[in-house]
């Protein structure tokens, strides 16, 4: 601001213009605290016509409680000091104080330039109730959804949990009826006895998924430095029958370490590369590929297979619980699956998606952070 | 043939009572089963207390956590600091996979702890390899 660029011979003008344009509030104030500018910007946020400030002390426009506070340390401070801009209110709360007595929540930046030899502050206010209140809302409703969510899982736990006991009953008595009827009554009753038996059965199996997905929730553990390929090889020892019964091969590239819950991790890795081999062409022998790549601040891990895929416009529906592209009869499992994969990569603060061509196969993705959120449940 | 095995269930879930005893049949081991439905009546049976004068020291006992009057722990504790009764093998059977029951169970001394499988085979073949264990494999005391 020390020289003008040609062309403009009336600086002064066109600062006056800008300054009157601002939104914010610009104030300058001599070292007596005599207010000797007083914006558009500064009218609207404190309510004061410019003729009826100027001339007048600063702290007409700071709230009484913080007077004191401003006489003795503030501006002494800032005087003596070598620096010559610097931004308040950003870090610590600032108030103004308008005409109307109200308080206000402001952000405030002042800067110290020598006018005809003698020192002159000009102050950018910036009026930020409105941010501070939007601030307030975000929080109020993170913290309702985190409970709602914390809620709702415990919910879910406690239900799947108490169904097993009576399910188990269920269960247990009409594998029993099959184990001492099957074959004496008519076949009519041996149909009804399947019946009862699978549906028993499957329901077992939403039950043990249900309480797998609330407990990545309710039952994660801390994270700690993991070697991903020892777990890759975890999940694969899983998996070791559905390999060998796919014909198919699992290859495996270099695995980083990382900070992660090792259970859940495995069990990511093992849904992902169980659906590659479930989801096979007939006639053509899965082929997956385990990969990770590094970016900036984290890893890409991909699993990628050779299967059957599916149409892309599928690709966000399948990872929501109970939700499922095929029949039962076409290809088992009850959709919860990539539900948890979901959930624990999000604990981990990474993100997973899904890439896919029908008939050709399906690629998942997933990030980690090199520096998983702290605390996170 | 020899006197039968005698086995105390602690059970208050007849499904549950009527399955153990199904698994027990299919056995080849000869037992005899005597049930307590609550905490209560199975610590009076084992100090033969009123209606039990008459019961015998069981070789084992089955015992579920999650009883009516006087829980499963509960139940375990006054046992093991019986003098009388604390030899008894008690094998806890019961559907919690909770940790900390897990941990408490040994801490109260339990012999051994069981969790209750959802699928039938799986629950009659967990009942014979108690029996199998605690009656052909170990060697318990002779009792008076």
């Amino acid at each position: 601001m020390t020289s003008a660029p040609p062309g403009y011979t009336h600086l002064p003008a066109l600062l006056d213009g800008i300054v009157q344009l601002a939104a914010d509030g610009i104030i300058s104030v001599d070292t007596d605290e005599r207010i000797h500018l007083f914006n558009a910007g500064a009218e609207e946020i404190f309510g004061y016509a410019a003729a009826e400030v100027l001339g007048q002390r600063l702290e007409v426009l700071i709230p009484e409680r913080y007077r004191a506070e401003h006489h003795a340390e503030h501006l002494p401070h800032f005087a003596r000091a070598h620096e010559t801009s610097r931004r308040m209110g950003t870090r610590q709360e600032v108030f103004g104080r308008r005409k109307s007595g109200e308080e206000f929540p402001a952000e405030v930046a002042i800067s110290k330039v020598m006018v005809d030899g003698r020192p002159v502050y000009n102050a950018v206010v910036r009026d930020v109730t409105e941010r501070r209140r939007h601030e307030a809302e975000l929080r109020a409703r993170g913290a309702a959804l985190e409970r709602s969510n914390a809620e709702l899982e415990q919910f879910a736990y406690v239900a799947s949990h108490d169904l097993q006991e009576p399910l188990r009953m269920v269960a247990s008595y009409t594998q029993l009826l099959a184990r001492r009827y099957q074959g004496k009554l008519d076949a009519q009753a041996d149909k009804y006895i399947r019946f009862a038996v699978d549906g028993a059965q499957r329901m077992q199996g939403l039950i043990n998924d249900l309480l797998a997905l609330s407990r990545v929730g309710t039952q994660g553990k801390a994270f700690q430095s993991t070697d991903v390929g020892v777990v890759v090889q975890r999940a694969l020892r899983w998996l070791g029958r559905a390999v060998e019964e796919s014909g198919g091969t699992v290859d495996v590239g270099p695995m980083p370490l990382l900070v992660a819950d090792a259970g859940q991790l495995e069990q990511v890795f093992q849904n992902l590369i169980a659906n590659a081999l479930k989801f096979r062409r007939p006639d053509v022998p899965p082929r997956v590929a385990v990969t990770a790549e590094p970016s900036d601040d984290d890893w890409r891990f991909a699993v990628r297979d050779n299967g059957i895929g599916f149409e892309q416009q599928f690709a966000e529906q399948i990872f929501v619980v109970f939700q499922r592209l095929h029949t039962r009869a076409e290809y088992a499992g009850t959709g919860v699956g990539l539900a948890i994969c979901k959930k624990v990569v999000e604990r981990h603060g990474g993100r997973i998606w899904t890439e896919s061509v029908p008939n050709a196969g399906t690629t998942f993705f997933f990030t980690l952070p090199t520096h998983p959120p702290h605390h996170h449940p | 043939m020899t006197d039968p095995i005698e086995i105390l269930l602690v059970e208050d879930n007849p499904g549950d009572v009527e399955l153990t005893r199904e698994a027990l049949e299919e056995s080849k081991v000869h037992t005899r089963l005597s049930v307590a439905r609550d905490g209560v009546e199975a610590l009076a049976f084992l100090r033969r207390e009123g209606a039990h004068a008459d019961a015998t020291t069981p070789d084992l006992i089955l015992l579920d956590l999650n009883l009516p009057k006087k829980d499963g722990r509960a139940v375990l504790a006054d046992i093991k600091a019986d003098p009388v009764l604390r030899h008894i093998p008690v094998v806890v059977l019961t559907s919690s996979q909770a940790e900390q029951d897990i941990l408490r169970a040994y801490e109260l001394h339990a012999n051994c702890y069981v969790t209750k499988p959802v699928d039938l085979d799986q629950f009659i073949r967990i009942v014979q390899s108690i029996e199998q264990f605690w009656f052909t494999v170990v060697k318990l005391p002779r009792t008076p």
